[in-house]
């Protein structure tokens, strides 16, 4: 407050208060010495002022203290030191222990709240630090917790594929001549998915997919998405439109394949065999990708819109063997990719997936 | 006969791969951790190594980093999916190829192929990958019989590429030999240029592949 540097600001009620508090306590200590007076004499009074501004200083601030410094001076003068009821000061020693006082009372008040200022600014930095040391404690617990529930989520996910692995390792050595073979095949294939999907929404869940943008074509994307999904695209024509036109985008290619691959797998478990899969892929204005991907199946029931990018959420009459997961993992990819997914069944029939995702882009 | 080192800690998968290459006519030594897998290598002399990258103790990369000190045998890495990262390293660091589990026994033996074709001593300056013809000595690429009017980069570009045909190049890799001593980080570029030299191949049977966080693989029919 007494600091000119800085911006001048309206006086705080608690500094009003000890300015009003030092004036009635130098009005209280003024009558006490008037009255012990004839027992005493003046330098008592003095050495009672200087007492009350001392104790004054270890509480508050410099303002009042210096102002019950002043005051007090004037009040010495004006009541104890002869004549009295003037300021006028006669004996020349008078006039020294005048000055002195005057001296002393402000040293002693700036002294005093100098040490109780630069105690506390002292104290602030301590729990300053403390606070510090507390939050950097915390980010290492969080930081700590965050690795091992990816240790945890690494070492699940090995333990549950590697079964999986050997056993279609060890079915493409036997073939798949044999129906038995065949239908072992098809179920580990279930497995498989089933079992990459509780892992990846468990990733999405816990914020672990941090997107890593690169340059790369569209075309790209689409074959990441669609080659591990051949067998199933099988019986469905795929349609590319708008992809050559595309330019080169920065994106992150495999989240956004993927995000798409679970789109193309729904679309395929929906749709008859044999109906076409559309995938639309244009520039809006605003460097945005939209990516819009087409079936020719019985579209959505009514009010599901929305929930199918819930968990577990299926549509009645979903085939058998979906986890209701594959659209929310759609979701929470192209969210952590600060993008979005959203779905509407098309005016001439068929579901319709609208992509959407902020992307940089260059010509070629 | 080929003799393959399998590196691998699950036994299962040691005994389905000992059973694969071994109808293949390979002749199959296995180890079940990293220091068994590189005393094997160094006693056994193998003609091609299968490493998987998640050994427990000493890791896959850690014992391919030992391996390269005084070996360089082909190895292919076996490895899961979501280890991107570690793949690009691991390929960084002198693996030929990976396959991803679970892979098909097709696949797996095609790039085992593709990896020990790899390394004799050129004697001519054409490079050939199918209908791909490169010339080093006159700068020039043709298709079947048609020539390909390429620029010098993507004429480098298509050179990296077609020694490594069939095998995955790291984007890095690919830098470091076409803009040597470049620093800036040049994905963009490298990007631009694919998609030129995709443009002049056409769809005459050779194709640039690209896998998504990991580099390009020039695929021939």
């Amino acid at each position: 407050m007494n600091d000119p540097s800085k911006p001048r600001q309206t006086v705080p009620v608690h500094v009003v208060g000890q300015f009003s508090w030092g004036l009635t306590i130098l009005f209280v200590l003024a009558s006490l010495c008037w009255v012990l007076l004839p027992y005493t004499g003046s330098t008592f009074s003095a050495l009672v002022f200087l007492l009350a501004i001392v104790l004054a200083g270890t509480r508050w601030n410099r303002g009042p203290v210096l102002a019950m410094g002043v005051v007090s001076a004037l009040v010495w003068n004006f009541i104890f030191i002869p004549p009295r009821f003037t300021f006028h000061i006669e004996k020349p020693e008078d006039m020294v222990m005048f000055a002195m006082f005057f001296v002393v009372a402000l040293s002693m008040g700036h002294l005093i709240t100098k040490l109780r200022e630069r105690e506390s600014a002292l104290e602030r930095t301590h729990r300053e630090q403390e606070q510090l040391q507390e939050a950097k404690h915390h980010a290492e617990l969080a930081a700590e917790a965050e690795r091992l529930h990816r240790t945890l989520l690494d070492s699940v996910s090995h333990e549950l594929k590697t079964p999986i692995t050997i056993i279609r390792t060890a079915l493409d050595g036997l073939g798949t001549a044999n129906p038995f073979a065949a239908e072992i095949d098809t179920a580990t294939r279930r497995l498989q998915r089933i079992v990459e999907n509780f892992l990846e929404i468990t990733r999405v869940e816990s914020d672990a997919v941090k997107p890593a943008p690169d340059w790369c074509e569209f075309l790209d994307v689409i074959h990441a998405a669609t080659s591990p999904l051949q067998r199933e695209l099988l019986p469905h024509p795929l349609r590319i439109i708008g992809a050559e036109n595309l330019p080169l985008l920065k994106l992150d290619s495999r989240l956004l394949s993927q995000a798409l691959a679970n789109v193309l797998h729904n679309a395929t478990q929906h749709a008859q065999a044999g109906s076409e899969i559309e995938i639309h892929a244009a520039l809006t204005k605003e460097d945005t990708l939209e990516i819009r991907v087409r079936d020719h199946g019985p579209g959505l029931p009514p009010e599901m819109e929305e929930r199918v990018f819930e968990k577990f959420a299926r549509a009645p009459g979903s085939p058998a063997g979906g986890t209701g997961l594959g659209l929310a993992i759609s979701r929470g990819l192209m969210r952590a990719m600060k993008g979005d997914i959203s779905v509407r069944n098309h005016p001439e029939g068929g579901a319709e997936f609208r992509f959407s995702l902020p992307v940089k882009t260059r010509q070629p | 006969m080929s003799k393959a080192l399998i590196i691998d800690d699950e036994q299962q998968m040691r005994r389905l791969l000992r059973m694969l290459l071994e109808s293949r006519g390979y002749e199959v030594c296995e180890a079940d951790e990293g220091q068994r897998g590189l005393q094997e290598a160094a006693f056994h002399r193998p003609d091609v190594v299968l490493l998987d990258l998640g050994l427990p103790g000493l890791g896959g990369l850690e014992v391919l980093k030992r391996l390269r000190e005084w070996s360089d045998v082909p190895v292919l890495i076996l490895s899961v999916r979501d280890q991107e990262a570690t793949k690009v390293q691991a390929l960084e660091i002198g693996a030929d190829d990976y396959v991803t589990k679970p892979f098909g026994s097709a696949e797996l033996l095609a790039r085992l192929d593709v990896i020990q074709r790899r390394r004799g001593p050129r004697h001519t300056p054409e490079i050939i990958a199918g209908a791909l013809k490169v010339d080093l000595l006159h700068h020039e690429a043709q298709i079947g019989d048609e020539a390909l009017k390429l620029t010098p980069t993507e004429f480098a570009l298509l050179k990296v590429l077609t020694e490594h045909a069939g095998r995955i190049v790291t984007q890095n890799q690919i830098v470091k030999q076409v803009w040597p001593g470049q620093s800036s980080d040049p994905s963009e570029g490298l990007r631009v240029h694919i998609n030129h030299l995709r443009k002049k191949l056409g769809d005459r049977g050779v194709r640039i592949v690209n896998e998504p966080g990991i580099g390009y693989r020039l695929e021939t029919e």
